[in-house]
């Protein structure tokens, strides 16, 4: 394990005051916010701030820190010492497991037995007679592809988890579990996994496991609660005479009629051919025509010839 | 367990999600949660049903969102519930955008 320098991660000297921790993580969190952030691996970065945030903005792991990391170098082979936190208690974060869950290995070995936030982690109460509580639901977020919406898949997602062992001590375990995503799923659905979650105490049920579904950004479909966007690309004389048309969707083909002098821009609305579910949703195509290229004297000529049979200018009364 | 099982769980509605539910998922106290929803910051990603509130999954990505804002901005819950505003707002923009540009 490596030693992590969470001033040098803040930015901050050793010596310096609360005040100007805050002032520095406010900084970087506005930096490498994942949501608006342009640094290219803003959500690791913001990772390492939030663990260096936890541990320096709380005077108790601070002063732990501080005592441990007396003669360390960052990124040096680093093991703590037996007990070295007998004496000193902590408190929660103020970090919810979920993100404590995403800190380093360097956290966890240090911290990682009372100070992963709130909410079961060390509240291992069992000891307490004949005291019997369920286990916490625990949350996790999936990212999926369109296609399994529609479709349907069975997915493997690997989890971190914290999990007590006989001696009432806490880890951080991973495990992988293979989930059947029914199909319909939609953005932001939650799929229930009976006591998949924490262990009850004290002979208790267990906890349940939310997953909670978001899909991967695909480049041509834009899927909004069950209905599919999609931008569909028609040659000239199909937007103009009008045709049948096939369009590729993750769960099949369908065909499509394009209406007679149809306009880039126009947006057809296919009822029923989204993801499917009780109902299913729309799909809703906007038409894009797309002109061939006069690369050849041929298709010249035939674009010369257009522009002495029409006379059409777009931009007259416009 | 053996990892080989495959786990078939239920499909909650959008609607399912408690109260308490959110709160574990997004590591804030019950009562932040009822403050936030009685001065409807969370609106309309909740809804009280006789009494019950219940969330639709979409509610999870804002309560966190606003609860990191507060913790990490000191940001008053009227300003993170408005930069929770436009970060769904930008969501939207942007899915559009990359089916324009794809």
């Amino acid at each position: 394990m490596q030693f992590k320098d969470y001033y040098e991660v803040l930015g901050v000297p050793r010596d310096t005051t609360a005040e100007d921790i805050k002032k520095s993580f406010r900084k970087l969190a506005r930096k490498y916010h994942p949501d608006v952030s342009k640094e290219k691996d803003a959500e690791a970065r913001m990772k390492d701030v939030n663990e260096a945030y936890a541990v320096l903005s709380d005077p108790e792991k601070r002063a732990a820190y501080d005592q441990l990391g007396k003669g360390h170098h960052p990124g040096e082979e680093f093991r703590p010492p037996p007990d070295w936190d007998a004496g000193f208690e902590f408190s929660g974060s103020g970090y919810s497991p979920g993100e404590a869950a995403g800190f380093s290995d360097f956290f966890e070995q240090i911290f990682g037995r009372a100070g992963m936030g709130r909410g079961g982690f060390g509240q291992t109460s069992s000891s307490h007679g004949n005291f019997r509580a369920q286990g916490e639901d625990h949350h996790a977020k999936v990212v999926l592809d369109v296609e399994d919406a529609f479709t349907g898949a069975t997915r493997q997602i690997s989890l971190r988890a914290p999990k007590v062992d006989a001696q009432g001590r806490v880890t951080l375990e991973s495990r992988t579990l293979n989930v059947k995503i029914p199909k319909g799923i939609k953005e932001g659905q939650v799929i229930r996994l009976a006591d998949q979650g924490a262990p009850g105490l004290g002979g208790g049920p267990a906890g349940d496991l939310l997953l909670e579904v978001h899909f991967k950004p695909h480049p041509h479909l834009r899927v909004e609660g069950r209905d599919l966007y999609l931008t569909l690309p028609v040659v000239p004389w199909e937007a103009a005479l009008g045709a049948v048309v096939s369009v590729n969707l993750p769960g099949g083909t369908v065909k499509v009629r394009i209406p007679e002098g149809a306009q880039s821009g126009r947006q057809l609305r296919v009822r029923g051919k989204g993801i499917p579910g009780q109902p299913p949703g729309d799909l809703l195509l906007t038409i894009e025509v797309m002109l061939p290229p006069a690369d050849t004297p041929k298709a010249r000529a035939f674009y010369e010839q257009m522009a002495k049979e029409f006379a059409f200018d777009p931009r007259q009364g416009g | 367990m053996r990892d080989e099982d495959i786990l078939i769980g239920s499909l909650m509605e959008d609607t399912w999600l408690t109260l308490e539910q959110v709160a574990a998922a997004c590591g804030v106290e019950p009562g932040w949660l009822i403050r936030h929803l009685e001065e409807g910051l969370l609106f309309p990603h909740a809804q009280n049903m006789a009494g019950v509130w219940r969330f639709s999954g979409v509610a999870l990505v804002r309560a966190r969102r606003m609860r990191q804002l507060e913790r990490d901005f000191d940001a008053v819950p009227e300003l993170a519930a408005l930069v929770a505003d436009m970060l769904e707002e930008m969501d939207a923009m942007r899915a559009r955008l990359r089916c324009l540009g794809g």
